[in-house]
């Protein structure tokens, strides 16, 4: 269990003032459930998952998962990036097998279980590729073997699929449910979109602009697995994108999309 | 890159100097350079073919590359830990920059006459000139690299459990080398210079050294060929190192 407890963040602007990003934000996420942070750009959203990932520290409140108090990055919460993030001088299968070589695994065993992750994630072939040889989804795939070799017990992921177009985002949401449903770790999904965030998660927390609150947090009862087809009919997938679009129509927040 | 356009392009690359060589037959042949002071080509090249052949010219450019390669080495090696130290540790950075500042515009050969004195004629003073000259472009480089890596980077490998001491070397080093071996670069085509020109100075061998000795007894021919040899040695070194880089940097985005 994460829970986040008052925790706010000022940053200080090139020009030396103080900049509330995030404002007394207390939030609990379950173990196992799928949570989507949702909000317009520049609410201070993705902050809020480098503070729980131990990358950025809290002006004020505590963060904590399992009760101890975030002090650090560690291999509990592994994040996946917008950016990717790989390591350009490494393969696909050498960013894969980075982080198990880093939590002591032999080379053999490490390199075993990196190949099935590449293989699980749709990248057969493709080990001794480099980064920049692969397509924006395929980095991204990548990336997400990367975080999952090191078995994270969260997911902390950054608008993962915001790089990518827009067949390509539908099919990677369909294989990071698919991945889920296997061991349904925890994950923390940073997102603009108001369907992605309906369609992947149990809840959903929507977040005011600047400073970022907690302006609501909405449960999703969908039933599981998902599947986008079956979904874009189903009434209650529908009343909650009109639900939610709604909300933020009212506060003014029209760079929602 | 096929095969073929890399031919094509060597091709293309050699018009220059022939069409230099060319121009440098002309003058001589129609008379406006007397071939006393101003030999053929043909003749030069064919006294470095000789010339390359004899252990006391082989023995000169020994003594010319082993001061290029240790007071570059030296200057990598140094240029490389300060730049790095400098970039992860803002105490270093508050030390280092001033000196940096104060150095790295200064004309170094200027200080070649005082490393004369301090360390006398032999290869030192040569190699600490090298070093001097090679060391700023080198740690300027790094550090500009090394304080520019993707903090994302250094997260992602923080979350799979690098300890922040290991960063350095696991993700820093390896991320800027690019910015490193394009300062290398830089710092070789400056040893070369550097090395020849500290052996025209004061020497007593090297191929700078020849090329004065020969100069000073008008033998016009002796003096072109150690030219020749150092920008022959300085195509190949080059050449090495482009190799060098093409492997480790195998892959990142252009280059």
């Amino acid at each position: 269990m994460i829970e986040i407890d008052g925790v706010s963040q000022v940053f200080q602007t090139s020009a030396r003032q103080d900049h509330l990003a995030l404002s007394n934000i207390s939030l609990t996420i379950e173990d196992g459930a799928f949570v989507s942070i949702l909000g317009p750009s520049g609410c201070g959203k993705s902050t809020l998952l480098y503070i729980v990932g131990g990358f950025v520290r809290p002006t004020a409140g505590v963060a904590s998962m399992k009760g101890r108090a975030i002090t650090g990055p560690g291999p509990d919460r592994g994040p996946v990036f917008q950016e990717f993030a790989l390591f350009p001088w490494k393969s696909v299968l050498g960013n894969v097998m980075y982080g198990p070589r880093q939590q002591g695994i032999k080379r053999p065993d490490a390199e075993a279980q990196s190949r099935a992750l590449i293989e699980m994630v749709g990248l057969k072939g493709f080990e001794d590729f480099y980064p920049k040889e692969l397509s924006g989804g395929m980095k991204q795939r990548v990336a997400l073997a990367r975080t999952l070799a090191y078995h994270p017990e969260v997911l902390l992921m950054d608008e993962p699929f915001g790089a990518l177009d827009a067949h390509t985002r539908t099919r990677l949401q369909n294989d990071l449910l698919n991945i889920w449903e296997r061991d349904r770790k925890t994950v923390l999904f940073v997102t603009h979109s108001v369907e992605e965030a309906v369609f992947l998660s149990d809840k959903v927390v929507m977040m005011t602009r600047s400073p970022g609150r907690v302006r609501e947090i909405i449960d999703i009862d969908l039933p599981r697995p998902r599947h986008r087809t079956e979904l874009l009919l189903d009434p209650r997938y529908q009343k909650y994108i009109v639900e939610i679009e709604r909300m933020f129509d009212d506060s003014g927040d029209d760079e929602l999309r | 890159m096929n095969g073929r356009a890399i031919t094509s392009d060597a091709l293309l690359g050699m018009i220059p100097i022939v069409l230099l060589v060319a121009i440098w037959q002309a003058l001589i042949s129609f008379g406006y350079a007397p071939i006393t002071l101003l030999p053929p080509p043909g003749q030069v090249f064919s006294r470095m073919v000789q010339q390359l052949l004899t252990t006391s010219f082989q023995q000169e450019i020994a003594a010319t590359l082993f001061r290029l390669f240790t007071g570059f080495s030296i200057a990598v090696i140094l240029g490389v830990a300060i730049g790095l130290a400098a970039a992860v540790n803002p105490t270093i950075n508050t030390v280092v920059r001033p000196i940096v500042r104060v150095l790295a515009p200064l004309p170094k050969v200027a200080l070649y006459p005082a490393l004369l004195l301090l360390v006398g004629f032999g290869h030192e003073s040569k190699i600490l000139l090298v070093t001097f000259d090679a060391l700023f472009p080198i740690l300027l480089a790094t550090y500009h690299g090394a304080s520019t890596v993707e903090q994302k980077l250094i997260w992602s490998a923080m979350a799979a459990g690098t300890p922040p001491r290991e960063v350095l070397f696991k993700v820093v080093l390896p991320a800027a080398a690019p910015s490193i071996l394009t300062g290398c670069r830089i710092g070789l085509v400056i040893s070369c210079i550097v090395v020849f020109l500290a052996e025209m100075i004061t020497s007593t061998d090297g191929l700078g050294h020849a090329l004065v000795t020969a100069a000073r007894t008008f033998q016009a021919v002796d003096m072109f060929v150690p030219l020749i040899t150092i920008s022959l040695v300085g195509l190949i070194l080059n050449g090495l190192l482009e190799l060098t880089r093409s492997y480790l940097l195998r892959g990142f985005p252009e280059a």
